[in-house]
């Protein structure tokens, strides 16, 4: 039971939150992102800070690298050694630890508004409970350069919404002498946050693409190897950069911001610097419309988020700590030091200046969204279908119904690799809509 | 100095050491052993029999895998002539000799992934190599080094030849540099050419190195190119660089199926055994005809 004692903190907080407990207890919290949002690691020491400052007692940081994230934290948790707050990436890279156990669900721990506003998507749930409360969101974005765009005589305010209008778009800028559409896919991650975009404009829920996933629902139908097919219909045109093969996600990115490439797909907290050093000519658009799926046209938001371990012996005072950095101070002190927006939606978003920031707040985070479907992709498919599809279409070395056909068969290998987890993923698609 | 009669006393003493060998290589080991016929999540799973080698055997990634192993052992004949061939041309010491063998080793001591890093920029297809072939007239060679998947496994072939060479050159200068003089000034005065001193004289009194370092090469191109293809092209693109190494990386840490990771591991340190057995029965056959 949490203590009764409220801490000072407790009056800052909204309405429907519940004083912190004046805990004292050593917390332990391992987590990840400065790589993709730096002044993390300066937000978190002032919040761990701050906590400590207000009674909570100490947090023992880590900050890990990208490639332990997950192995770290469940190696730990099975060797029941696991910190009481564990950094999750959305969808599967933590509902696997839910699977296995390691992860306590939130709720009774964490109040229900908090765990309602914080953004953490759909995808963080299971048989009814939540897993994690959000941190930060990440809008699946297309940067494109309004200064290329002038040039080639489009309007660069109404950029294209539906496919047609991006060919044309493609077209107009390749005629004006610059790559039209692109990126780098050397490692693999332009070719995850494509997919998640364009197979979303095939589904109506985003249990649908976990039927797909798991082989209950066919790759190899044209409606759900459209992604592909419209890829390689980009490539045949002749539309992408063409070292695009041998450059790295953001490298390729830099291109628009240097003005060497029209459009590429991106991510929201690149936003500020990137608009900033293009002196505002930055322009976010979502991926044109080619689907016919009910998730097709909506803005695609991800969240980074935060859960509470099973191996925890202080999971009370770990929730007080997930609601203390969804307080609305935390909240603001995020903003401040990172320059970058947390997820939770009773942030008083009036301190943005940048209208492009704003327009990703506005249009993402508080519209009508879905869920970034590539969270719900098992590691296997990651590897041996996405990465390979994406690459080989790119380099002209598979068609997309050649994908389909690949992918399909890689499902099927996951299945013959993980009996064991097919179970809780036709569970996990009933959760999502099927 | 302790004198015993009996035979067992010397065993006693060094026990403790074998014991704690056996502990840090052997009990891993029987683990992997064991979890390649579990399924495992965490640190147990069921027994699954050889179902994770038939799983393995079947599937198209691990049979690139092993492809491009085999496709990376072409470069052990090419490291060692590098070698050898530098090595002695170094011998006959050339003037600044000494300069250029430490110029040479260079590569050897940077770390692989500040050599990928590096490399990886220069051979990107609008990277200063393609810019400076193609500045110079030679566009056939501006090739998608790092995004064509022809061409990608023979650029991490490149660097590891590159890098690895290095370490080449300075063993077998060393060996040469502990030849017999007299041999070779023999051969000299009998009026062999550079040539015929090189594969007559030198090279089969090198025999032992280089077989040597050529097991060390086949051992390092089929367990060793991990730092190189992971920091350089990550598998891609597509499978076409996908190595054993990277697969049970991907089998272990990404897709969280440690039996499978154990199952290719068991397979890996099999294949080793049986080739560090061929070559201690080549090298035995080899000193059996030296003697004779």
């Amino acid at each position: 039971m949490k203590s009764a004692t409220a801490l000072s903190l407790g009056a800052t907080l909204s309405p429907v939150m519940k004083p912190f407990a004046q805990s004292g207890v050593d917390l332990s919290m391992w987590y990840w992102g400065e790589q993709e949002l730096p002044g993390l690691q300066a937000y978190v020491d002032q919040a761990v800070a701050a906590w400590s400052d207000a009674g909570g007692g100490t947090v023992d940081v880590l900050l890990q690298d990208t490639d332990v994230v997950i192995p770290q934290f469940q190696t730990a948790a099975a060797a029941n050694n696991a910190p009481d707050v564990q950094f999750l990436w959305n969808g599967i890279y933590h509902m696997e630890s839910v699977w296995f156990g390691y992860l306590s669900p939130l709720n009774g721990l964490v109040s229900d508004a908090v765990l309602a506003e914080s953004g953490a998507t759909d995808l963080s749930h299971f048989e009814g409970n939540q897993y994690r409360v959000g941190w930060y969101p990440l809008q699946m974005v297309i940067f494109y350069n309004k200064v290329l765009f002038d040039n080639a005589g489009l309007d660069a305010d109404a950029p294209p919404a539906t496919w047609d209008a991006l060919l044309g778009a493609c077209d107009a800028l390749v005629s004006s002498g610059v790559p039209a559409f692109g990126g780098g896919i050397q490692d693999g991650f332009w070719g995850e946050w494509y997919f998640g975009q364009a197979l979303a404009q095939s589904l109506d829920t985003p249990g649908e693409a976990i039927q797909l996933f798991i082989g209950d629902l066919d790759f190899r139908e044209p409606r759900y190897r459209e992604c592909w097919t419209r890829l390689e219909e980009l490539v045949v045109n002749g539309y992408m950069n063409d070292d695009m093969s041998s450059l790295e996600l953001y490298p390729g990115i830099d291109k628009v911001v240097t003005g060497d490439l029209g459009m590429s797909l991106s991510i929201g907290t690149r936003i500020p610097a990137d608009n900033a050093a293009m002196d505002g000519n930055l322009g976010i658009m979502k991926l044109p419309v080619f689907g016919q799926g009910a998730l097709a046209d909506k803005p695609i938001v991800d969240s980074q988020g935060l859960g509470i371990s099973t191996n925890s012996a202080n999971k009370d005072e770990a929730a007080d700590f997930l609601e203390f950095l969804n307080s609305p101070g935390q909240l603001d002190a995020f903003w401040n030091v990172t320059s970058w927006m947390p997820s939770n939606v009773n942030w008083d978003s009036s301190v943005i200046e940048d209208p492009v920031v704003q327009q990703a707040w506005d249009e993402w985070n508080l519209g009508e969204q879905a869920p970034y479907v590539s969270n719900l992709i098992p590691a296997q498919f990651w590897t041996d279908a996405m990465f390979v599809a994406s690459q080989s279409i790119v380099g002209g070395n598979m068609t997309g119904e050649e994908a389909g056909e690949q992918n399909a068969r890689v499902v099927q290998e996951w299945r013959d690799f993980n009996p064991d987890l097919v179970e809780n993923y036709q569970k996990w698609a009933e959760d999502l809509g099927n | 100095m302790i004198r015993t009669r009996n035979a067992f006393v010397p065993y006693l003493f060094v026990a403790p050491c074998v014991a704690l060998l056996a502990f840090i290589f052997g009990y891993p080991l029987v683990k992997i052993f064991e979890f390649s016929f579990r399924q495992i999540r965490g640190f147990t799973g069921p027994f699954v029999g050889l179902r994770n080698y038939q799983l393995i055997l079947n599937q198209p990634t691990f049979h690139d895998a092993i492809t491009n192993n085999a496709k990376l052992l072409l470069a052990v004949p090419i490291i060692i002539v590098i070698s050898v061939l530098i090595a002695i041309v170094l011998f006959e010491r050339v003037r600044g000799w000494r300069v250029y063998r430490t110029i040479l080793f260079v590569p050897y001591i940077l770390s692989v992934p500040i050599v990928a890093v590096v490399l990886k920029n220069i051979f990107q297809f609008n990277g200063p190599f393609n810019e400076t072939v193609r500045a110079l007239g030679m566009e056939f060679l501006a090739l998608d080094w790092l995004g064509d998947p022809n061409v990608a496994i023979w650029t991490i072939m490149i660097v590891v030849i590159w890098r690895e060479v290095g370490f080449g050159i300075v063993l077998m200068l060393s060996r040469l540099l502990g030849l017999n003089a007299e041999t070779l000034e023999a051969a000299q005065l009998d009026g062999a050419n550079w040539r015929q001193r090189v594969l007559y004289v030198i090279v089969p009194q090198m025999r032992g190195i280089i077989e040597f370092y050529a097991v060390v090469n086949i051992i390092g191109m089929v367990a060793a190119v991990f730092a190189y293809v992971f920091m350089v092209t990550k598998g891609g693109p597509g499978t076409s660089t996908q190595v054993m190494e990277l697969y049970i990386f991907n089998m272990l840490t990404r897709n969280a199926l440690p039996g499978i990771a154990s199952a290719v591991s068991v397979m890996l340190f099999i294949a080793f055994v049986i080739m560090i057995l061929i070559l201690f029965f080549l090298l035995r056959r080899s000193r059996s005809r030296e003697l004779a």
